[in-house]
């Protein structure tokens, strides 16, 4: 219909549904109208008064149907009559309210549960990125052998921009990790987050500044000579108390003023899942804030630090974009072999960014959002019984409204609004148990120095998902005993109270429903059970060094503007003066310590001597730097050779120790003592291997051994160190003789992350697991509730249906242990296929789990022996119960029943 | 019996439409007027009559207003609107080309 159209119709269709009344009443009077036209045309056409009444009449051809007619061509009528039967089915619900209440309670359990991983799923992989049209911006990766999601170094991202054609425009930007803010020039500086962005970042993502500006092109142009800034919504509301007058003021961020230009819009909370910059600064301003001195970050081309995005043309499509960047990768690799060899470049969307396979977290989501979507289907079988046998209770009333007329359809569409209403009820229910999840999510917290943005919350995406999962669960409950219901056969039905017909078919739609849930539970709890004991598996297996009486600190002599030669002494004085603190046994300086939150760096190398892949330059390793008292205060053997000294100075040659694993890795065959690796390439620097450590635990407690290598500090410096301390008591004693320690070095000197390194293990190998397992078994527990439930309901409706028939069996001289055996038979022999299909998925999740979560492989046979019969003997239980009753029948009483 | 069998699909509509054309009606002089126009060739009923009425008012092609009949009585007329005019023009046009195809067909027989 053209919309021309809609200004006619659209009036008409409103009036006929807000003006019922008046219309039908329109409708009479109009009628009324022809027909005493006609009988006054009779009349005078010599016709009697009660003669022209019925020639009119006639000439009708039955008026009520005609007025039905009309009814219906103002099409209003299938609400009207979804109105009648919203109003019908909230008075048959009402008087069965308990029913009613339990099955509520029921999908609002089973919608709940999915409420929290779907705002995980959202979080992680749905929700579009907070910029006008998202789903243009595209990520481009650099990509080698080792990894498919690289950054670009600063020269290459000018060259990009420059190069292609596919593009609004291109962007970069690169995480400030650690930054310190003073909002005064002479206050202590604080820790921030902020990001290094182009200067065409707002403009190109479309984010327009809610006070100020953006970047001028021109700002990011000449290195260090444009020192503005533009905060982030929730930093400047923190921060600056919303002040609108902030824009022009000036703030000091490691030690070098800043011009506030503008503040970022309210609904810009940045590009990132986890974390909300709190600044934007222009990536000219890079050098003061560069991690490694020996780095020119906005010359070195292999300086890969940047994150680079682009927004795609209307015009261009991703397969162009894809070309484009393809054959530039190519010139790269032929302008710069250096650099660039065997190094490819590709298009990502944000969709194949945010399921990369090297993050763990959106495969757990998953696992996670199928299990829940399982107890949402126990909750609905579990309903759709109820149900069942509640339209076998109705099929009088059925019968008798087919008898006078009603149409099946309508029937089922009145069934199904009774259904759809217990499953909006559920589905409020439901939000109101997400919501409680999603606040149990939001307060795991997480101990970075930065603070880390939880991104679960119930925001109308996830409401809409609870609804139109409601609305779906409200076709799955109730559409089979709809259907059920209208088969009744009208003869009997309207016999009989009890109208059953004979035959096993009416059952069997009950039964799959309770072999279904059955299964379903054993796989939930088989996958908790597995779950628990996988990540238990991880921490069994141990991290490899003792992670007791150990103090860490971190330093980062940049907030307080040291240069290279004054760092290198405040670390000096730092590890002699606490070397020799009563209680400290030892201390070391690192990188970064195992199974923390930051990523290790890694380092491209060359094995001396090993026969290179034709299509290779070089290899990647992680690695650490470390300082002479590493090995022996983390407590990891020295297997052979020796540990990093204090005499591998910087004039020293150049020396590593490698762990087991990657000594095994390139030298298979012989020792790896006294081997060299070269940095970077070929012609890199040679390093002499004097030491293979024995392999732990890196990045996470269930990760696989990995390759790593360990360099001195001294031959590497690096301005942001860890200072790990080993204690003979208590290890938070050291706190204060530490803290007066550096503050008579620098009483300027920030002290960041001060804790135990247990405290920072608890969060981090152990903490994360606890709730993930915690809400499995929750799903699993919740699951196997509504599958006993559901049993026990079953049960106990054959018992009070067969209670005639089982009172005759008694009568004529069953004994009750007969009867029992009569009813537990059914019940056992359900239960028997739920657990050997239940089996089979369990197989089937474990499966999952495995190729996702952990690394263990094979099948885990005690979980299976633990959840199998403890199902077996609760589900029997919740059958033994009714049958119990009905072998206590009294013969008397059960046949006069009726 | 809600139409009489010959009188094909849409032709009252397209009936009612012409009719309307002319000047604005209520039900019963529209019944009047078709007897009265096709004689007693096409024969409708006053019971098929409003439901059809009340669908071209649906559709948007005419427009009902109350006013007072030439006796003072209070009655629906229906009166043809912009979009409706449209919609006659091009129903006629189709008809007149079914019409002549039919007709021609009808006569190849004969032939």
């Amino acid at each position: 219909m053209r919309p021309q159209h809609w200004l006619y119709t659209i009036p008409l269709r409103l009036r006929s549904l807000f003006r019922r009344r008046r219309v039908e009443q329109e409708l009479n009077e109009e009628l009324q109208f022809h027909l005493e036209q006609k009988i006054e045309q009779g009349i005078a056409n010599g016709l009697s008064p009660k003669e022209a009444r019925y020639a009119a009449m006639r000439a009708m051809d039955g008026l009520e149907q005609r007025k039905q007619e009309m009814r219906e061509v103002q099409r209003i009528h299938w609400l009207t009559d979804f109105v009648d039967d919203v109003h019908y089915a909230i008075r048959s619900l009402r008087r069965t309210s308990g029913l009613a209440a339990f099955v509520v309670v029921t999908l609002a359990l089973g919608i709940g549960m999915t409420a929290a991983p779907f705002s995980m799923v959202d979080a992680l992989i749905l929700r579009p990125r907070p910029v006008p049209h998202p789903s243009n911006v595209v990520t481009l990766v650099s990509t080698t052998h080792d990894s498919s999601f690289d950054g670009f170094s600063y020269r290459e991202y000018l060259d990009i921009r420059g190069k292609t054609k596919s593009y609004d425009g291109v962007i970069a930007s690169g995480d400030l990790g650690a930054v310190g803010f003073s909002a005064e020039p002479g206050a202590t500086p604080r820790i921030k987050g902020g990001m290094l962005v182009s200067g065409n970042y707002f403009h190109v993502l479309g984010v327009e500044p809610q006070l100020g500006r953006g970047f001028r092109q021109n700002e990011d142009e000449v290195p260090g000579r444009d020192a503005v800034v533009v905060l982030g919504p929730d930093f400047w509301k923190h921060e600056f108390a919303s002040d609108p007058g902030v824009v022009g003021r000036t703030i000091r961020l490691n030690g070098t003023d800043f011009t506030v230009i503008g503040v970022a819009p309210e609904t810009f909370t940045g590009m990132r899942i986890w974390w909300h910059p709190d600044f934007y600064m222009p990536l000219a301003m890079a050098q003061m804030f560069s991690t490694n001195p020996q780095k020119s970050f906005l010359e070195d081309r292999d300086d890969r630090e940047l994150n680079v995005q682009a927004r795609l043309k209307r015009s261009a499509t991703l397969q162009q974009a894809r070309s484009e960047l393809a054959v530039l990768a190519n010139d790269f690799e032929r302008e710069y072999p250096k650099f660039n060899r065997s190094r490819g470049a590709a298009v990502r969307t944000d969709f194949e960014m945010r399921t990369r396979g090297d993050d763990g977290n959106w495969k757990f989501i998953v696992v996670f959002v199928i299990l829940s979507l399982a107890v949402l289907l126990v909750a609905c079988t579990n309903v759709a019984g109820l149900l069942l046998s509640r339209a076998r209770t109705r099929m009088r009333e059925i019968a008798l409204r087919l008898a006078l007329g009603a149409g099946r359809f309508r029937l089922i569409r009145l069934l199904l609004t009774e259904s759809l209403i217990l499953s909006c009820l559920g589905g409020l229910g439901g939000i109101a148990v997400g919501y409680g999840a999603i606040k149990f999510l939001g307060t795991f917290s997480i101990p970075s120095e930065l603070p880390v943005t939880i991104p679960f919350r119930l925001d109308t995406r996830v409401l809409m998902a609870s609804l139109a999962l409601s609305v779906l669960s409200a076709f799955l409950c109730g559409l089979a005993p709809a259907l059920q219901g209208i088969r009744v056969d009208l003869v009997n039905g309207l016999k009989s109270a009890d109208a059953d017909v004979p035959g096993r078919k009416r059952l069997w739609g009950r039964n799959v429903l309770v072999v279904a849930q059955v299964s379903t539970s054993l796989m939930l709890l088989t996958a908790s059970f597995l779950m628990a004991r996988g990540f238990q598996h991880n921490l069994l297996e141990g991290i490899g060094f003792a992670k007791d009486h150990l103090l860490m600190a971190s330093f980062d002599p940049r907030l307080v503007q040291y240069n290279e030669a004054q760092t290198e002494q405040f670390y000096k004085l730092l590890a002699e003066r606490v070397r020799v603190t009563p209680g400290v046994q030892s201390a070391a300086l690192m990188q970064n310590p195992p199974l923390a939150l930051e990523a290790f760096e890694g380092v491209a190398f060359v094995p001396d001597g090993f026969q290179m892949p034709r299509d290779r330059e070089n290899f990647y390793a992680t690695m650490d730097l470390i300082d002479e008292g590493y090995f022996g205060t983390m407590g990891i053997p020295i297997l052979r050779g020796r540990a990093i000294l204090a005499s591998d100075t910087a004039e020293a040659p150049r020396v590593a120790v490698v762990n087991e694993q990657f000594a095994k890795h390139y030298w298979p065959d012989s020792d790896a003592l006294g081997k060299r690796i070269r940095l970077y390439n070929r012609a890199g620097t040679p390093v002499e291997i004097v030491g293979v450590a024995q392999t732990i635990k890196y990045r996470t407690p269930g990760e696989r051994p990995m390759d790593f290598l360990y360099m001195p500090l001294a031959q590497h410096p690096v301005a942001r160190m860890v200072l790990l301390m080993r204690s003979t008591g208590d290890p938070l004693q050291l706190v204060k003789p530490v803290k007066d320690i550096v503050r008579t070095l620098d009483p300027n000197m920030p002290m960041l992350r001060t804790r135990t390194y247990e405290d920072l293990y608890r969060y981090n190998a152990v903490e994360g697991p606890r709730i993930a397992i915690e809400m499995v078994g929750t799903m699993g527990a919740v699951g196997l509730l509504l599958a006993i439930a559901g049993l026990y309901g079953l049960v106990a409706y054959n018992v009070s249906r067969r209670t005639r028939e089982i009172g005759i069996r008694m009568a004529l001289g069953a004994a009750s242990s007969d009867v029992l055996r009569l009813v537990m038979g059914k019940g056992l022999v359900l239960v028997g296929m739920g657990t050997v299909i239940g089996l089979a998925m369990g197989f089937a999740v474990e499966q999952l789990m495995n190729s996702m979560l952990f690394n263990a492989g094979g099948v885990d046979v005690l979980a299976y022996i633990i959840v199998v019969p403890s199902l077996f003997l609760v589900t029997m239980l919740a059958a033994y119960v009714p049958a119990r009753r009905a072998s206590r029948i009294v013969p008397t009483q059960a046949l006069r029943y009726e | 019996m809600s139409k009489p069998p010959d009188l094909v699909q849409g032709t009252l509509d397209l009936l009612l439409l012409k009719i309307l054309a002319l000047q604005p009606m209520n039900g019963w002089a529209i019944s009047l007027r078709l007897k009265q126009l096709s004689g007693d060739v096409l024969q409708v009923s006053d019971g098929s009559l409003y439901p059809a009425l009340h669908k071209l008012e649906q559709e948007g092609w005419i427009t009902a207003e109350w006013k007072q009949t030439e006796n003072n009585r209070r009655a629906k007329f229906y009166s043809l609107n912009r979009l409706g005019r449209q919609h006659l023009e091009k129903e006629t046009a189709n008809w007149s080309r079914l019409s002549t195809a039919i007709s021609h067909v009808v006569r190849l027989e004969e032939a």
